[in-house]
């Protein structure tokens, strides 16, 4: 029980964070809301994770928790990333207009 | 179209062994010449502004895309009518740039774009030519464009068309996005015969099959965010 509360309340962090990075990154956002959802139906519906993990193959329903964990993990990886490409483009932006302002500064030094 | 008006942006990243010579050529036809040099360790940027060229320099490395966009805004804010880009290893020929500004003149286009399929590829390794072909096999694909070669650095365009490309791609994929807005902008494109001349040192600072698979990847995270 125990257990299940606190991959719970990390769950609905994960569904807090997905529902703030939606509008930035929406694939991201929605794969992750997928991800958090199934994982809280089968923290709290263990007997339907065991047979969906038999289906699959995977044994036993915990260890289909964990893989979704892992899923929401790299999600949350290609986010970050995603967040310094946007970074980057930032830091261009004013890369550019520093450049391109001393560049005519230098054309017409007075 | 006096040369005066044609401004050719060169992006140079460590290039100070050709740049020089790629200017000289450039300015002896009479076209303004803006060098972006990308945040390099060498001397590309005195050589090239002793050879005639005006030199907008990145505070640090930031990539080939990022330097044309650079040179792009650098040219639109000196009132340049036609703009070119031009590599910086040497591979394009200076006489070029009179049959892409000819081809958007008698076109009535607003980019014309260099292919060396309809041209020349001297020197061509089979590797290259086979990674081109396939990265021309996607770009058609994705941006519906009828276009022959779509890695070719050397393309010109006008004002107009200029002022509809914002590379985001600070990477090689520019060269895929420059498609994508060219095909979004609704303009007319034309492609023109060039020459592309490869030699040991522009074959060493060319794109490998591991470059290919990160442009991919760019392309791919640039769709996931807005």
């Amino acid at each position: 029980m125990i257990a299940q509360l606190i991959l719970t309340a990390l769950l609905f962090g994960i569904l807090f964070y997905a529902w703030i990075e939606y509008r930035r990154a929406p694939a991201v956002g929605l794969f992750a809301v997928l991800a958090a959802l199934g994982g809280l139906y089968f923290v709290w519906v263990p007997a339907h994770a065991t047979r969906l993990a038999e289906l699959v193959g995977i044994g036993r329903g915990v260890d289909l928790i964990i893989y979704v964990w892992v899923v929401i993990s790299l999600l949350i990886l290609l986010n970050l990333h995603l967040k310094l490409r946007a970074q980057m483009e930032l830091i261009t932006a004013l890369a550019r207009e520093l450049a391109i302002a001393n560049a005519r500064a230098r054309q017409s030094p007075q | 179209m006096s040369a005066r008006r044609i401004w050719v942006i060169v992006p140079a990243y460590n290039e100070a062994a050709v740049v020089g010579g790629v200017v000289a050529g450039i300015t002896r036809a009479g076209y303004r010449v803006v060098v972006v040099d990308d945040g390099s360790a060498d001397a590309t940027a005195s050589q090239a502004a002793e050879s005639g060229a005006i030199v907008v320099r990145h505070p640090f490395n930031l990539g080939q895309g990022a330097s044309i966009q650079t040179g792009l805004a650098y040219a639109l804010v000196e009132d340049a009518e036609i703009l070119v880009v031009f590599d910086a290893d040497g591979q394009h020929r200076a006489a070029d740039i009179a049959v892409l500004v000819d081809a958007l003149e008698t076109h009535g286009a607003d980019f014309a774009l260099g292919s060396r399929h309809l041209g020349q590829a001297v020197n061509q390794p089979a590797a290259r030519r086979a990674v081109l072909r396939a990265a021309t096999w996607f770009t058609r694909a994705t941006t519906g464009l009828d276009v022959t070669d779509t890695h070719n650095g050397l393309r010109a365009m006008t004002r107009r068309g200029a002022q509809h490309i914002h590379l985001r791609q600070n990477r090689m994929a520019h060269a895929s996005e420059i498609l994508h807005q060219i095909a979004d902008s609704g303009l007319k494109y034309v492609e023109a015969p060039v020459t592309i001349e490869y030699s040991a040192y522009s074959l060493a600072k060319g794109q490998t099959f591991g470059d290919a698979l990160m442009i991919l990847t760019d392309l791919f995270a640039r769709r996931l965010h807005r």
